[in-house]
């Protein structure tokens, strides 16, 4: 009786899971830590920071500084599908990196989050 | 065989949510982590530095440059999508796939704005929105 009733749940559940979906997507490289941890604050150059990370995704001007950034996006989605419901989640977060370099060009403040660590497949859209 | 009525209420509940669901969709895209008032609590004006800042929110999405000073901002965006496709319900009957789609869309795109001075202490911060978050709605009227 219980190897029916397992199998009829089975058969429940397949019929009702139509499929599932992964996908991933992706915006800029990803922001080495070994290089970011080469830049020295008051030592590292504008031109050694350019040879460790490339050309900046953004130059800004703040505050009398030169301000480089550098980002990327990671999305994460998970769909269920089901016959009769749908469910959908898309994750987006971002690792920004901002190098505050001086007026003589030398590396002042180091700022970096990297949030996409934490970034999961989901698929439950509602709650947090 | 008669079916006893509390079997019938369970049994007819699930019809009735199956039917009304019929080609339902639930969608959710959220950019970054929302923010709320109490996660932005610690600051407080002429104290805050932009580091202390950092320390617990993480970077910014962008530091701009304004008359008074610098300005960061956090955006993120909670979107809430709703779909319900009611021609489902004669796609068994019908000899083509008739649509009768109402859907609802909440953005819910806001972000979190501080202003320095030019020694990296907030003097000002706000939200751009003061947004309550949408919900799963699929009623557009």
């Amino acid at each position: 009786m219980i190897v029916l009733r397992s199998l009829l749940l089975l058969m429940a559940v397949g019929l009702l899971v139509q499929g599932c979906a992964f996908s991933r997507g992706t915006l800029g490289d990803d922001i080495g830590s070994e290089a970011v941890a080469a830049i020295k604050k008051g030592t590292t150059t504008k031109a050694e920071m350019l040879a460790l990370l490339g050309a900046p995704d953004r130059l800004l001007q703040v505050n009398g500084r030169d301000v480089f950034q550098y980002y990327r996006y990671d999305a994460k989605v998970g769909s269920l599908l089901l016959i009769i419901i749908n469910f959908s989640r898309f994750s987006i977060k971002s690792d920004d990196l901002f190098v505050i370099l001086n007026r003589e060009g030398i590396v002042e403040d180091i700022i970096l989050s990297k949030r996409t660590d934490g970034l999961e497949f989901r698929f439950w859209p509602f709650g947090e | 065989m008669k079916l006893p009525m509390s079997r019938i209420y369970p049994m007819l509940f699930f019809t009735v949510m199956c039917v009304t669901s019929l080609g339902c969709n639930v969608v959710r895209i959220t950019l970054n982590t929302t923010l709320t008032q109490d996660d932005v609590a610690f600051i407080i004006p002429g104290q805050t530095t932009l580091a202390d800042v950092i320390t617990k929110l993480g970077t910014p999405d962008s530091i701009t440059d304004s008359y008074q000073g610098v300005v960061a901002t956090y955006r993120f965006l909670d979107m809430k999508y709703a779909r319900v496709n009611f021609g489902w319900l004669l796609k068994p009957w019908s000899p083509f796939d008739p649509d009768l789609i109402i859907s609802r869309t909440g953005l819910g795109v806001d972000a979190f704005e501080l202003l320095c001075d030019s020694n990296w202490v907030v003097t000002h911060q706000s939200f751009l929105r003061h947004l309550s978050g949408p919900r799963f709605n699929p009623y557009p009227f």
